[in-house]
């Protein structure tokens, strides 16, 4: 048993807590999934925004919806995704109490994106990079 | 619905490739860390509490199944994704994942030379380890000494040591040596005893 694990079922509680009052999957914490690993950081990050204190959680809400309506409200949608909202409701509060200005966030985005183009990363490697022979 | 990766995006709701918006949520991040906003231990923090929902427990139910099924097994050494995808596991990040096997002569263990690319859908997040420079530069060089000295794991002298770089175009994963005294035990018996760093490569499975 992890030491901090009583600490850790508080926290989730804690968190919960703030699930139930969200639209969506959010709503009911045992159907909460995440099919990618951006969307738990995403939803890691508001949480912990949030905790900080950077907004109230029912500015969040309030986005979230938000987000959410105007995606109904889209004459040519894109395919639903929940994270992808719970994405824009984040950026719609950090830029409302001033923390994340203007473009900034598509900057860096092009830089994170550029940053593994340079390489030969998505070159499937297809052999060992390294071998330590047995010895005996 | 992928977008050019330069063209500015100031809605939202434009359609973005899933790596895009992967970048973006990094982005996000970094800019929040860098302005004192957050610590990435915040964030991990919180991230950690519904890990298992998406955790290593799902590797471990597949490498129990190939330790019990000698059909599976071989299925899921000539294509893991196809054979993961049987029992239900997959979506992004697990294309073309590779399942190498551990035997009396070989011990494999994989990082990621770049980044952290990982096999997600059955290993869920990598640790804050598998993300470090220091990990994957030294496992590369002297993978033995890795072991012993920064996971306490020792690798017999008489096994060869494979280490393997995962790449946004394949991902690989250990199948480890089903461990002695398991005859007899079932499936999810045998799962429990299935590690995440067993998976990785740097750790032993649990004992029965």
């Amino acid at each position: 048993m992890r030491p901090d694990a009583t600490e850790l079922g508080d926290a989730r509680r804690r968190v919960e807590q703030l699930l139930t009052e969200l639209p969506g999957p959010g709503s009911d914490a045992e159907q909460l999934s995440f099919n990618d690993p951006w969307e738990l950081r995403a939803f890691a990050l508001a949480v912990a925004a949030y905790h900080r204190g950077l907004y109230d959680w029912s500015e969040f809400q309030l986005a979230l919806i938000g987000a959410i309506r105007r995606w109904e409200g889209e004459p040519e949608r894109e395919p639903w995704g929940y994270y992808e909202r719970w994405l824009e409701a984040l950026e719609t509060v950090l830029s409302g109490s001033g923390v994340l200005p203007g473009t900034e966030l598509d900057g860096r985005t092009a830089e994170v994106m550029a940053t593994p183009r340079t390489t030969n990363h998505h070159e499937a490697h297809r052999e060992p990079v390294a071998i330590d022979p047995a010895r005996t | 619905m992928s977008q050019p990766m330069n063209s500015p995006s100031p809605q939202a709701t434009l359609p973005r490739s899933q790596a895009e918006i992967a970048a973006r949520v990094k982005a996000l991040e970094s800019i929040m860390i860098e302005k004192g906003l957050m610590t990435t231990e915040a964030v991990d923090r919180f991230a950690e509490i519904y890990e298992n929902e998406v955790g290593p427990q799902l590797g471990a139910q597949v490498v129990a199944k190939a330790w019990t099924d000698p059909e599976f097994k071989k299925r899921l050494l000539e294509d893991g994704t196809k054979a993961c995808a049987e029992l239900g596991f997959g979506g992004l990040q697990g294309e073309d994942m590779v399942v190498v096997e551990n035997t009396d002569t070989v011990h494999n263990a994989i990082v990621c030379t770049l980044c952290s690319c990982y096999p997600w859908p059955v290993l869920g997040l990598p640790p804050n380890w598998y993300k470090q420079p220091a990990y994957r530069s030294r496992m590369v060089r002297e993978p033995r000494k890795v072991l012993r000295e920064d996971f306490g794991y020792d690798v017999s002298d008489s096994v060869e040591i494979r280490i393997w770089d995962s790449s946004s175009e394949m991902r690989y994963w250990v199948l480890p040596k089903r461990p002695e005294g398991t005859d007899g035990m079932s499936e999810k018996e045998l799962a429990a005893l299935v590690t995440r760093d067993s998976m990785i490569g740097v750790g032993p499975t649990s004992r029965p």
